[in-house]
């Protein structure tokens, strides 16, 4: 079966098509079809989601195609109506390639990462009863907005014709097309044409940082990382594509305050406090958009908290909640094409360029000593306050809580780079876990509010409002019970991250 | 996955046209498709343009497993293969009854093909032999071609009372009307007379030339004619069908 293996091969600049197949007509008896124009597409989200899990998504000849990457072989094929240039995994059509992406894509969308226009010819290789015995297709094909053409022929095997490919095969050889090319060839080619390299983000923050660094060089390298996520996620936000953008762009600039904040002697003091207020700033015109967001995604969630007769009630709560998000998306693109916004952006991004020669008390200490004093600082501090909740401390006190796990968790991935591997990725799973109950406790308490707020909002009267009013009472009451149910499970999970064992390994590796 | 023989006790009611138009069909769907020609005049095989390989026949397709993978061959369409014919399968009978289980040996020997292929069609001779005994063993669904008259009628009641008598359900079994003529009266009679029977499925396919030139061009005429009146009657055939493999 080897031998059947696809075999897909690159055109030399001087080997010219037309040329080629008429030799190979003068060869073999063949049968050549009429050229056949299309337009091929592929997708992805902006993660590389199916990328990284090892799929290609095409969509040509009204047709989805789910390949896998390494062979190009088709995993699902769907017929559908035209592609677009944006699409959530519930517009996929229904069946297998949907139940298959919905749980990779979650919330993220499928973007059109490039075009690729094609002329193909396919020549038949014909034994004497006429039979085809090897397919050859050349194509050509352009990416769609460049100049880029590539140029391929591939040599398809019919099942039990394995002599007959031998001799196409040796044919190609002889003509010097011998560069054999991996089936994502055109798919890679593509994407690099407009400026794109799969795997090129993630949500992920990851930064090398060599040990011998100074304080302020290893900051400068962690804030550039930061902008430069913020700077892609622009446009993505700007177009509305989905929710991810915004939310990556905001987890940037509070890494960013993060950062300031810990590594306050680390830049002139002007520098950090100035740039301290406009991350806030920023902060403050993003979350708006970010808190509808996410109210917007509770909806399937929501629904299925609630008895039946109860979940009708909230179609016009959702609709408001959409309407609103509507608005204050218009207000955020707004905020984002102000001077303002451009200022703190390109200010921050002139800076981090800049070799600032005002002093600073921390700029020139190695970094890996500035990483162990904030990170022991901070971890101390999470276990201490941690230790000091009791089942009757007031609910503020975990919330004070999550935002210390959320700095320790920061400043570790900050610092990664500088200490071992597998130790650090104990060291954050376990700080994971505490963050999970505390962010889920943080969560209800924060839907909980909102709910109660747009409850008193309600005029009563009418009976739509009563309606929702009466699934916002069930919904209140089921969010108070579980939010009660993961407080419950808050000592077990504190003691679990301040076992003995977990204490002497971060003293190990930051004291 | 499943395996549908394309059977009649009568001859020339259309199974071969059948077999090699649905099993087209199925291709065309993304789906990886067998065609089994298991008659041994091979006329599927040769709609196909395929030659067996010389040292292929009933000896080795009945030993099976590497001695079929060997033989099975590409046909010019994508996830079409065909398991060729050879003249040796006219005695094939008399070479089953000489081994052990000789009722499940073809059941035996498809069941690795099941795990490769999304749909098996097997192309059956006609007669009542040992060879479709076989066949009814190891097919999933049973695809009759009926010609809509008294003596074709007769033939699928014997073939239903040959199933009860081999311990085979009914419900296996899928008619169609096959080489109908609209003028012919008594077509049109026996349909309306079997319409609601249990497994006839509401498809038939006419009695076109189109259908027999398939012998001239060598091509499904699902391929050489797709907007033809014959591939528009296999195309809803196939689809009938599909919704009756869902079902189970």
């Amino acid at each position: 079966m080897q031998e059947l293996q696809q075999d897909t091969r690159c055109l030399p600049e001087s080997v010219e098509m037309q040329a080629l197949i008429d030799a190979l007509a003068d060869t073999f008896a063949v049968e050549i079809e009429g050229a056949r124009e299309h337009v091929t597409t592929w997708y992805d989200t902006f993660d590389w989601r199916l990328y990284n899990r090892g799929y290609l998504l095409r969509y040509s000849d009204r047709h989805w195609h789910l390949l896998e990457y390494r062979t190009g072989e088709a995993v699902v094929v769907a017929r559908a109506g035209a592609g677009k240039k944006r699409l959530f995994a519930r517009e996929l059509p229904r069946g297998r390639l949907r139940s298959l992406l919905a749980p990779v894509l979650d919330v993220r969308a499928l973007l059109l990462l490039v075009s690729l226009g094609s002329v193909d010819t396919r020549v038949r290789i014909l034994n004497r009863d006429q039979k085809t015995t090897v397919f050859v297709e050349f194509s050509r094909q352009q990416v769609r907005g460049t100049d880029t053409v590539l140029r391929t022929v591939r040599l398809v095997p019919v099942r039990g014709y394995d002599k007959a490919l031998r001799a196409v095969r040796a044919f190609f050889d002889d003509q010097g097309v011998v560069e054999q090319v991996p089936p994502f060839h055109t798919f890679e080619q593509g994407v690099q044409a407009v400026g794109r390299r799969p795997g090129d983000y993630s949500s992920r923050f990851a930064v090398r940082l060599d040990p011998d660094l100074t304080s302020r060089q290893a900051a400068i390298t962690i804030y550039r990382r930061l902008l430069d996520t913020m700077q892609v996620n622009e446009e993505g936000i700007l177009r509305d594509l989905d929710s991810e953008f915004l939310h990556d762009f905001r987890v940037a600039i509070r890494r960013t305050r993060s950062g300031l904040a810990q590594m306050k002697k680390v830049l002139p003091a002007d520098i950090t406090a100035t740039m301290k207020e406009e991350f806030a700033y920023l902060g403050r015109i993003t979350g708006p958009v970010r808190d509808l967001d996410v109210y917007l995604l509770y909806e399937h969630d929501y629904r299925a908290r609630l008895p039946e007769q109860l979940q009708e009630g909230l179609g016009s709560f959702f609709a408001d909640l959409a309407e609103q998000r509507r608005l204050e998306q218009k207000k955020l693109v707004r905020a984002l094409r102000s001077p303002r916004y451009r200022q703190i952006v390109t200010g921050w991004d002139e800076y981090l360029r800049s070799d600032d020669p005002t002093p600073s008390a921390d700029a020139d200490k190695p970094v890996i000593d500035l990483a162990r004093r904030i990170i022991h600082r901070r971890f101390r501090r999470l276990l201490k306050d941690g230790l000091a909740i009791g089942a009757d401390s007031p609910d503020e006190d975990l919330h004070r809580l999550r935002i210390q796990g959320k700095k320790l968790r920061y400043s570790l991935e900050f610092f990664r780079s500088l200490f071992p591997e597998q130790e650090m990725d104990t060291v954050i799973r376990q700080l994971k876990r505490l963050q999970n109950n505390l962010g889920d406790f943080n969560d209800l308490s924060v839907q909980q509010e909102m709910l109660t707020r747009y409850l008193h909002g309600l005029r009563p009267g009418s009976r739509k409002n009563m309606e929702l009013a009466a699934a916002i009472g069930g919904l209140l009451t089921n969010l108070f019970h579980e939010q009660h149910r993961v407080r419950e499970r808050f000592g077990k999970t504190f003691a679990r991250f301040s076992s003995r064992k977990n204490v002497a390994l971060f003293k190990k590796l930051f004291h | 996955m499943s395996v549908i023989a394309v059977y009649n006790i009568k001859g020339g009611v259309g199974k071969t046209a059948t077999s090699v138009n649905l099993s087209y069909l199925s291709a065309c769907q993304g789906n990886k498709t067998l065609l089994c020609d298991m008659d041994s005049q091979g006329s599927a095989t040769y709609y196909f343009r395929i030659r067996p390989a010389r040292k292929f026949n009933t000896r080795k397709l009945l030993k099976g497993g590497k001695h079929i993978d060997r033989n099975i061959r590409g046909t010019d369409y994508p996830g079409l293969d065909l398991l060729p014919a050879d003249f040796s399968y006219r005695n094939i009978d008399i070479a089953l009854d000489d081994l052990k289980k000789s009722k499940r040996r073809i059941s035996r020997i498809l069941k690795p093909l099941r795990e490769e292929y999304d749909h098996i069609f097997l192309d059956c001779p006609p007669n009542v032999t040992l060879l479709s005994e076989n066949i009814f063993h190891a097919a999933d669904r049973i695809l009759v071609p009926l010609i809509p008259t008294t003596l074709s009628h007769l033939a699928l009641q014997q073939l239903l009372e040959f199933l009860d008598e081999i311990g085979q359900e009914r419900a296996k079994v899928l008619v169609f009307f096959s080489m109908v003529e609209k003028r012919k009266k008594m077509h049109g009679e026996m349909m309306r007379l079997l319409q609601d029977e249990p497994g006839v499925l509401p498809c038939a396919i006419p009695f076109l030339a189109d259908v027999e030139k398939m012998g001239i061009y060598r091509q499904p005429v699902a391929a050489m004619l797709p907007g033809s009146a014959a591939a528009e009657s296999y195309r809803r055939l196939w689809d009938a069908i599909c919704g009756e493999l869902e079902k189970s």
